[in-house]
């Protein structure tokens, strides 16, 4: 396991009140793995992927990387740890300083990083070529490269320092649909050669049914189903999981036509005053009363298919 | 014939930059049917937004349509026109629910200054009441005095569509109406959408770059790639019978859920600068069936059937 998480809490404090945008997550990730973090904006899948890193301080939980408690680490004893995990973010206009050059954006993290300085320049070409683009552009501005290209520098640098996990936060969404294809693969080969793990963040489903091993589906901060991609594509268990997966658009005509479409009652609740129990009961179809009271645990429902649903 | 109740022929349109101009409408031709759904698909770039723009007179400064004739229920439509038909007979929805709706106003005095500009004839009041309960906001009587950071942006893009169709328009344009919304609030937009379609026999375009949205909502399609039209057919044609390379590179790059984990199909390369346009075919750069001619000759318009259409050199083959 590179990636252990248990019970993670983060709680912002806003002058409305106390917004739970984690609320108890568990989850673990395997060497050479890739997780896909699925859900709703606001579901706390961006803010899981923030808290792991520790660009938010974690208000609960335990986060435990490559076999060390990393939770309450200082940010001194937390460089090292930094190096080994890098985020790829979804804007790939508001990620990238405008006022530096690609090769700078890319060398900057071996500098916070230490690394020798003889290296620096060979290194940045040899990021640039690995992620499709070329030596020469190193001294051009993010401007001066498309949305696709952009991501690619964005890659490059979280590459620069050799991470072992990637917590890669919507990195296609901002992207055309062709342009999103050689972003997915070269991540794929990349992961491959690499040996890295990703913790994917996304809210297009069929995009993390295409690129994950495992899927944690997220409702209102908390995970209500996880297993084997294909297993909860297949047969998802939830009754939010079933709603999310029936309100995909599919893009053929035919099966679009025939398939049964399982709508959801109202809004998701805010996040500052959640229901009670089982947060999702205000809208499951298959409520009940006991709902309110109990507030349901992820268990394993056979083959590592887990859901936080005892009725199912 | 008369079925047709907008039709766009060889429009043309370019924005004025420092940098020079920017074609970003080069010859397009279409129409749309009485109660039909005219979906138009195409990534960012291609013109799709700036095409309906044009014909809502709505380019902006920079803006200016360089060619073509747009009818209205066969009557030209012109800069003066269009003032009289924009937000009665043809009105328009954008992408952005947060920023279309004015902040400072309520919704109620938002919608019903739409009745007051266009001469209502009846009671403002309960027009905006029946509107609102019709897009599922309620209790609308109470609703209409709030003001629209009360509502999630679910609710804000049906205070936007109910503000489009009050006037009851014969045609509605929906530019990516639900791409900022989660999935299953875009299924609850699309699904009312449709029941005001029923309801009022109005036509609709549905702009987008989401091919799965096309499949469950559109009549009819058109691909658009660096401001022109590559293919035109109805969603059957579009996505069972493809016929241009453009289309055909679209579909395969997107993941398919009976092949999970198979590599995807991208297409290469970059789309095209629309301030040095390529001469001939647009997709010449990346297309994998491109040949010489695709290089310097614009590709003539090849039909397949009566709704059947594509733009490209491989017509000539058959």
């Amino acid at each position: 396991m590179i990636l252990e998480v248990t019970g993670l809490k983060k709680y912002f404090d806003t002058p409305a009140g106390i917004v739970h945008s984690v609320d108890g997550v568990s989850f673990k990730l395997a060497k050479g793995e890739t997780l896909g973090l699925v859900g709703e904006s606001g579901c706390g899948k961006t803010t899981t992927g923030r808290t792991i890193i520790r660009l938010y301080e974690p208000d609960g939980g335990r986060i435990i990387f490559d076999g060390q408690d990393i939770t309450r680490k200082s940010s001194r004893d937390m460089l090292p740890f930094r190096k080994r995990m890098q985020m790829i973010f979804q804007d790939p206009y508001a990620s990238l300083n405008p006022r530096m050059t690609a090769g700078d954006i890319i060398r900057e993290p071996m500098i916070i990083h230490g690394l020798p300085k003889d290296e620096h320049t060979d290194r940045v070409s040899h990021l640039l070529r690995l992620v499709g683009l070329n030596s020469e552009q190193a001294g051009r501005y993010p401007h001066e490269f498309s949305g696709g290209q952009r991501q690619r520098i964005g890659i490059a640098r979280a590459l620069a320092v050799e991470p072992e996990m990637i917590v890669c936060d919507e990195p296609v969404s901002a992207l055309d649909v062709s342009i999103q294809a050689q972003i997915v693969n070269m991540l794929e080969d990349l992961q491959k050669s690499l040996g890295l793990s990703y913790l994917f963040i996304a809210h297009d489903l069929s995009m993390i049914r295409h690129i994950s091993t495992r899927v944690a589906v997220m409702y209102l901060g908390r995970i209500v189903e996880l297993s084997g991609s294909d297993e909860l594509y297949s047969r998802p268990m939830h009754p939010y999981t079933v709603s999310l997966l029936s309100a995909v658009p599919i893009p053929d005509p035919d099966k679009s036509d025939m398939r049964k479409l399982v709508a959801l009652k109202g809004e998701v609740p805010s996040a500052l005053n959640p229901p009670s129990g089982c947060n999702f009961r205000t809208r499951c179809p298959e409520a009940k009363p006991e709902c309110s009271h109990l507030t349901p645990e992820l268990e394993d429902k056979g083959n590592g298919h887990y859901c936080a649903c005892p009725f199912v | 014939m008369n079925d047709e109740i907008l039709s766009v022929d060889g429009l043309h349109a370019s924005y004025f930059t420092t940098k020079g101009e920017v074609r970003a409408v080069d010859g397009v031709t279409f129409s749309v049917r009485r109660g039909e759904v005219l979906g138009i698909a195409g990534e960012s770039g291609s013109g799709k937004s700036a095409a309906m723009l044009s014909v809502m007179g709505l380019s902006g400064s920079a803006g200016k349509v360089t060619a073509g004739r747009i009818t209205f229920r066969g009557h030209e439509v012109t800069s003066s026109t269009i003032k009289e038909l924009r937000g009665k007979s043809i009105s328009m929805i954008f992408q952005d629910p947060m920023t279309s709706l004015n902040p400072v106003l309520s919704v109620g005095w938002q919608l019903g200054e739409v009745l007051r500009r266009h001469k209502w004839q009846g009671d403002t009041r309960s027009r905006c009441v029946e509107m609102l309960e019709r897009v599922g906001i309620v209790p609308a009587a109470e609703r209409l005095g709030h003001y629209p950071h009360e509502f999630s942006g679910g609710q804000r893009q049906r205070i936007m569509t109910a503000m489009a169709v009050i006037c009851n328009p014969e045609l509605l344009i929906a530019d990516e109406p639900t791409t900022a919304l989660d999935v299953t609030v875009q299924a609850q937009i699309l699904a009312m959408m449709r029941e005001l379609r029923e309801a009022s026999g109005m036509s609709m375009i549905l702009i987008t770059h989401d091919l799965g949205v096309l499949a469950g909502e559109a009549d009819r399609i058109l691909i658009m790639y660096g401001g022109r039209i590559m293919e035109e057919g109805t969603r059957r044609e579009i996505f069972y019978s493809t016929a241009h390379p453009y289309t055909k590179g679209l579909l395969r790059s997107l993941p398919n859920p009976e092949r999970p984990r198979e590599r995807l199909t991208p297409i290469d390369g970059q789309p095209p600068d629309l301030l040095s346009p390529p001469k001939g075919c647009p997709y010449v750069r990346r297309c994998p069936q491109a040949m010489r001619i695709c290089l310097g000759h614009r590709p003539e318009t090849f039909t397949l059937s009566g709704t059947h259409k594509y733009s490209c050199w491989l017509g000539v083959k058959g």
